[in-house]
């Protein structure tokens, strides 16, 4: 019986080492690829900062409004968020290559998995950062022609386009994420047709008149409300 | 390309070395039609050249035509001529009137009375669609370069009362004078032009050290030298430029060695309709442009430190005060409103400083309230200096100073109901020396690194 | 092409205007002669020309070098007598070329024996032979025409204490058309020189002839009345004889001489003439193209006469103020060289002698419709001396060589009737026939082959023009054409090379066969035909379908 058992322990103890010897040069090779990855990605990292300084990328984006957004949410400027996301998302790679290399069971296809969602990701994201973007963008293009036309409330206006646009853009971003897909998409379709059925009724049978009555003004006004103010040149 | 200096100077800048590459620059370019090319060899090289230019390119041409031909035949009877007119405008209206005599008798009353020694040639340029501002006189500079022409002006069809001696005084000084961009005056109602008097021109005085009351107008002059150093530039294809290139010219040639005068035309008449009476339309492309040119001929006032008067030939101005149905009381409601409802944007775009004293006047009651002169400088220069770091989108910024100019017009309005123009011009006076005296604080901000506003 | 009618000689001939005092003297009293005109009759054949009209040779006391006329009937001594002008007539015929005469009906000298008699009594029967008036005041307003000299169209005769009218000098009274006696008096003195044989007469100041209260007293229909009785007169007796008007008019007012054909045979075209100078400087052809558009249509049998410079000042009556400032700024800076609202000078000095443009102009004077007219000495380049006085600076001796008096003459220098151009340009020792006879390229001798050519083709004294429009204005292009004669003109009037497009596709398949050269040119197409010209260049295609 001492023999079994220390036969079963020197077994054991043989089945430990080889696992170690065998999981150790995968785990070595992880930890160099990650490491050769955080390089990699440091290096990307301020190659694409350089890159995006000389075409003045933080300029631009101000201009259009992104950065106002970026300061919004406490976020740093866009070269610094590019190349920070350049770097993470490099690293990241660079990670998940290093656990597949492990070959523990059921890891590689959910790394396969997380690799193919990515792009949705990434995707989604963008659509929501243009579509805030432009919702910024339009609601003050919005706001800045309803006070300078004299049009009473620009604001609600302008919040008015900021809404809807949002919600558009939300609901892309969900939908391309793939969440509650048929739900969202319904919600979207009720809310954005109710909305312009109210509109139809409105103008079409409930307030005939003054719609009728405001086009006129505002077609007969303008050219007067042109002529009180003094010619600018 | 320095222009030659006669014995006394006209009105002098720093000199600016621009590079003529006009052969390049055509080469390159094909926006000359081969159509427009042949019309232009059978003219052969001229002495004047008279563009028609429009910005709406809606309006007719003839009394236009007309005018000029006669302005050819009246003051310029010996020179060779040549009209170029980019409205595309029907190309026989300018003949009409000499066809079909039929009466031989007529023809030779016509002919003893006629001064015209020569043909007066009337070039139309060809395009397929109707062009741009900046592509029309792009074509006329390039027909002044290609047939050599000494004294060039640019008129507008929309000017309904444009007169024969009105383009004579556009050509008259550079002819003599050797000048090389003319400015127009006019006679204005003492409540017209107020962008130009409260905003372009102090500005454009102040920063480029010139004096030109009308910098954006529909007619003026320029010599065939500035007209070569313009079409070599490079900005052509730049947005502001679209719309209204004459500016863009005119500050061109101010920023460098080149001779300028005004001359007074007389009261003007013109097309109630298109872009020149809606007030956002115009600040686009009168502030856009200008705040573009700041920028882009940086290097030109940065640094400088100069207002020189420039030679002026008629009246420097003439102002007449008949009543005027202006409803002041929309117009301060409009600034009001307009600062209220646009508080964000204007956050990020003036001095907190700025911001606070302009939030101040617009609790100020209709009848109390004022526009000081040395608080809208500033709240300008923060404008331009926004404008360099583009802290928010340049269209953008340049429509948020709408609701303020609509404040200094009813300061004015309120201020001048009862003033006399000798009144007005002192007071103009001072508002162009506040703009001089605050420009340091304008470079100041300029230089400035942006700081981060939430 | 078959020649037509003798009766028509006027619209092909080239005709050459000369005085014969300037011409050639032959017997040495510094004044040119019949005898001598004939000696150079050879001169004139080999040149060309068709025709000679002679400048006034009348006796006169030549106040007005020859048109103040004391008899009508003779030939002034200096000149000759009547049988050396029929010597010179015979030898003139009998070389091809033909003579018109001056014949002065609008006024005489005050040395005439018509004036004498008329002035002598208000009862003399040729009293009524001029206009006379107590006053000055009659026919108020009219204008004067020698505005230099004249300050009023009335002059007082002391010796009949009256007032005559005159259209011109104060010693060239008016005849009175309004007696039939006067024009019955003239026209014995027409028929006494068609009787010899002389081919025409040239009108001198034919508008002036009646006088009207209320009116510019020119171009009346009664002048035109008694033009058309003449006219008629003469065809009856003198058929092939013509009649050429001098009225300095617009081209509306001289349409009015030719009737319906049965007034004058030709009249020039005064308006033209300054026009060509002016399009030529202006290097623009609105000037010439303007006038002849504006010229009307003349009866089948008449013709306009175009000249570029005659005996007279170049006038500058037909143009406006603006164009007549411009002729002098141009043309005549010295203010010497400007007389009675014209310009005293010579062709070529006009030119500044460049051989360019004296070409170009002899070309467009050649090829313009009308019968061109070439002024003694211009054929050669003759130059003027405006410091003579009246217009006598471009009436100077003819020169035929490099010797003393340019071979006009072996008087003595001092007994010329004028000195002969001596400066170092335009002086005899360098222009004159003999030297230029010598050279190839002559100007003499250019001239001889334009003429020449001229005279090959009859449709450019004949035919119809028509202009072409090519968009550089500093071509003139036109098309003669008559019968089967298509020619096609083409010339540059400014002083650089020149591209012109013409439209020619009315000629498609036509072949240009340049005059001078005989030499091909692409034929004419669709397309616009682009030629180029050298400075002041010109071309004539004959325009031929094979």
């Amino acid at each position: 019986m001492r023999q079994t058992i220390l036969l079963g322990l020197e077994q054991a103890y043989s089945n430990l080492v080889h696992m170690i010897a065998d999981f150790l040069p995968r785990f070595l090779v992880m930890l160099i690829i990650i490491v050769l990855g955080l390089v990699v990605a440091f290096v990307l990292k301020y190659i694409l900062r350089a890159v995006l300084g000389l075409t003045k990328l933080d300029r631009v984006s101000e201009e259009a409004g992104a950065s106002r957004l970026l300061r919004i949410a406490h976020l740093p400027s866009m070269t610094v968020l590019l190349s920070r996301s350049i770097f993470w998302v490099t690293w990241f790679g660079f990670i998940l290559v290093g656990l597949s290399v492990l070959g523990v069971a059921g890891l590689q296809g959910q790394i396969s998995r997380l690799l193919q969602f990515l792009p949705e990701v990434f995707v989604a994201i963008l659509i929501l950062f243009l579509g805030l973007m432009t919702a910024n963008f339009l609601s003050r293009t919005a706001l800045l022609a309803a006070v300078n036309a004299g049009y009473p409330s620009p604001r609600i206006l302008s919040w008015s386009i900021r809404f809807v646009i949002w919600i558009l853009a939300i609901s892309m971003t969900l939908e391309e994420l793939g969440v509650a897909r048929q739900t969202v998409i319904s919600a979207f379709s009720i809310i954005f047709g109710a909305l312009m059925l109210a509109l139809a009724i409105a103008f079409g049978f409930g307030g005939q008149d003054l719609a009728r009555k405001s086009l006129e003004r505002y077609l007969g006004n303008t050219k007067k409300e042109k002529d009180k103010e003094p010619q600018p040149l | 390309m320095p222009p030659p200096f006669g014995d006394h100077v006209v009105g002098s800048f720093r000199i600016l070395q621009f590079e003529s590459e006009v052969s390049r620059a055509l080469a390159e370019d094909t926006f000359l039609t081969d159509d427009l090319l042949r019309q232009l060899m059978g003219v052969g090289e001229v002495d004047l050249l008279v563009g028609i230019y429009s910005h709406s390119n809606t309006s007719t041409t003839s009394h236009t035509l007309r005018a000029i031909e006669r302005s050819f035949q009246q003051h310029f009877t010996r020179q060779r001529a040549v009209i170029v007119n980019t409205c595309g405008g029907d190309k026989d209206e300018g003949n009409a009137a000499a066809a079909g005599l039929s009466n031989v008798a007529e023809k030779n009353v016509r002919l003893a009375e006629s001064a015209s020694l020569r043909t007066v040639h009337q070039v139309t340029g060809d395009f397929s669609a109707p062009p741009s501002a900046a592509m029309a006189l792009r074509t006329i500079l390039a027909a002044a370069d290609l047939l050599r022409a000494r004294a060039c002006a640019v008129v507008s069809p929309a000017t309904t009362n444009l007169t024969p001696d009105w383009i004579a005084n556009l050509l008259r000084p550079i002819c003599q004078e050797n000048v090389d961009f003319v400015a127009p005056l006019y006679t204005r109602h003492k409540f017209q032009g107020l962008l130009a008097r409260n905003l372009l021109y102090p500005m454009s005085r102040a920063i480029f050290g010139c004096r030109i009351r009308e910098l954006y107008s529909d007619e003026w002059g320029f010599s065939g030298r500035l007209a070569a150093v313009c079409l070599s530039q490079d900005a052509w294809h730049e947005e502001p430029i679209w719309t209204r290139p004459e500016a863009w010219m005119a500050i061109s040639a101010l920023s460098s060695d080149f001779r300028y005068c005004q001359v007074f035309l007389g009261q003007k008449l013109q097309t109630t309709t298109g872009p020149g009476t809606d007030i956002v339309e115009v600040f686009r492309q009168t502030v856009g442009n200008l705040f573009w040119c700041l920028e882009s001929h940086q290097s030109a006032w940065l640094d400088g430190e100069r207002s020189e008067p420039g030679q002026t030939f008629g009246p420097d101005h003439e102002l007449t005060s008949e009543a005027s149905d202006l409803d002041r009381h929309r117009i301060f409601e409009m600034f009001r409103s307009g600062v209220t409802e646009l508080e964000p944007i204007l956050s990020s775009i003036l001095d907190p400083e700025t911001h606070a004293e302009i939030k101040s006047i617009v609790s100020l009651e209709e009848s109390k309230f004022k526009f000081r002169s040395d608080l809208w400088v500033r709240t300008l220069y923060d404008f331009v200096a926004s404008y360099h770091h583009a802290v928010i989108n340049r269209d953008h910024l340049v429509q948020a100073l709408v609701p303020l100019y609509r404040g200094v017009t009813f300061s004015f309005l309120v201020e001048h109901s009862d003033s006399s123009p000798a009144e007005m011009e002192a007071v103009s006076e001072g508002l162009c020396l506040e703009f001089e005296r605050q420009k340091p604080y304008l470079r100041e901000k300029w230089k400035a690194k942006v700081e981060v506003k939430s | 092409m078959a020649r037509q009618t003798d009766n028509l000689w006027y619209k092909d001939a080239v005709i050459y205007q000369l005085h014969v005092r300037t011409f050639c003297d032959s017997n040495a009293d510094g004044i040119g002669d019949f005898t001598g005109l004939t000696q150079r009759l050879d001169y004139l054949k080999d040149l060309g020309i068709t025709a000679i009209w002679l400048l006034p040779f009348y006796p006169s006391p030549l106040r007005d070098d020859g048109y103040d006329i004391t008899d009508y009937v003779s030939v002034h001594p200096s000149y000759g007598s009547l049988e050396d002008f029929q010597t010179f007539l015979t030898a003139a015929h009998n070389r091809g070329i033909r003579v018109i005469i001056e014949m002065v009906l609008n006024h005489t000298s005050d040395q005439h024996p018509w004036f004498k008699e008329a002035r002598s009594s208000r009862e003399n029967p040729k009293r009524d032979w001029y206009v006379w008036s107590q006053t000055d005041t009659r026919y108020e307003g009219v204008r004067i025409i020698f505005v230099d000299t004249e300050t009023s169209n009335w002059a007082w005769d002391p010796v009949s204490k009256s007032y005559y009218w005159h259209r011109f000098f104060s010693h060239q009274p008016d005849l009175n058309f309004d007696n039939p006696a006067v024009l019955e008096a003239l026209w014995e003195v027409m028929k006494f020189w068609l009787n010899l044989g002389v081919d025409g007469f040239r009108f001198d100041a034919i508008p002036y002839l009646v006088e009207r209260e209320g009116t510019p007293c020119e171009n009346l229909p009664e002048t035109h009345a008694i033009i058309r009785d003449l006219r008629k007169r003469l065809d009856l007796a003198y058929p092939g004889r013509m009649l050429l008007a001098e009225a300095n008019n617009w081209p509306v007012d001289i349409r009015a001489y030719f009737g319906d054909g049965d007034e004058f045979h030709a009249a020039f075209h005064f308006p033209l003439m300054p026009r060509m100078f002016m399009s030529v400087k202006l290097e623009d052809r609105k000037p010439i193209i303007d006038i002849l558009e504006q010229t009307p249509e003349i009866p089948n049998n008449c013709q306009w006469c175009i000249f570029l410079r005659n005996h007279d000042e170049l006038t500058l009556e037909m143009v406006n103020d603006i164009e007549r400032d411009y002729m002098y700024d141009e043309y005549a800076v010295d203010t010497t060289m400007r007389i009675n609202r014209g310009i005293r000078r010579r062709l070529a000095p006009m030119m500044d002698n460049d051989r360019r443009r004296i070409e170009l102009l002899n070309g467009l004077l050649m090829s313009m419709p009308g019968t061109p007219i070439v002024y003694y000495g211009d054929e050669i380049g003759m130059g003027d001396n405006i410091y003579l006085g009246d217009r006598n600076g471009v009436r100077t001796p003819m020169q035929w060589n490099g010797e003393t008096n340019a071979g006009f003459s072996t008087a003595d220098p001092e007994r010329l009737y004028s000195p002969v151009i001596s400066n170092a340009v335009y002086g005899s020792q360098v222009i004159n026939v003999d030297s230029q006879k010598r050279s190839e390229h002559s100007l003499l001798r250019w001239m001889k082959s334009l003429i020449r050519l001229r005279n090959s083709f009859q449709v450019f004294g004949r035919g119809s023009i028509r202009f072409l429009d090519p968009s550089n204005h500093r071509v003139l292009a036109y098309v003669r054409q008559f019968g089967e004669e298509t020619v096609l003109v083409v010339n540059n009037l400014s002083s650089s090379a020149q591209a012109v497009e013409l439209d020619v596709r009315r000629f498609k398949g036509y072949i240009p066969i340049e005059m001078f050269g005989r030499n091909l040119f692409p034929r004419l197409g669709d397309l616009p035909y682009l030629l180029t010209l050298g400075p002041y260049q010109f071309y004539w295609f004959q325009l031929r379908r094979i």
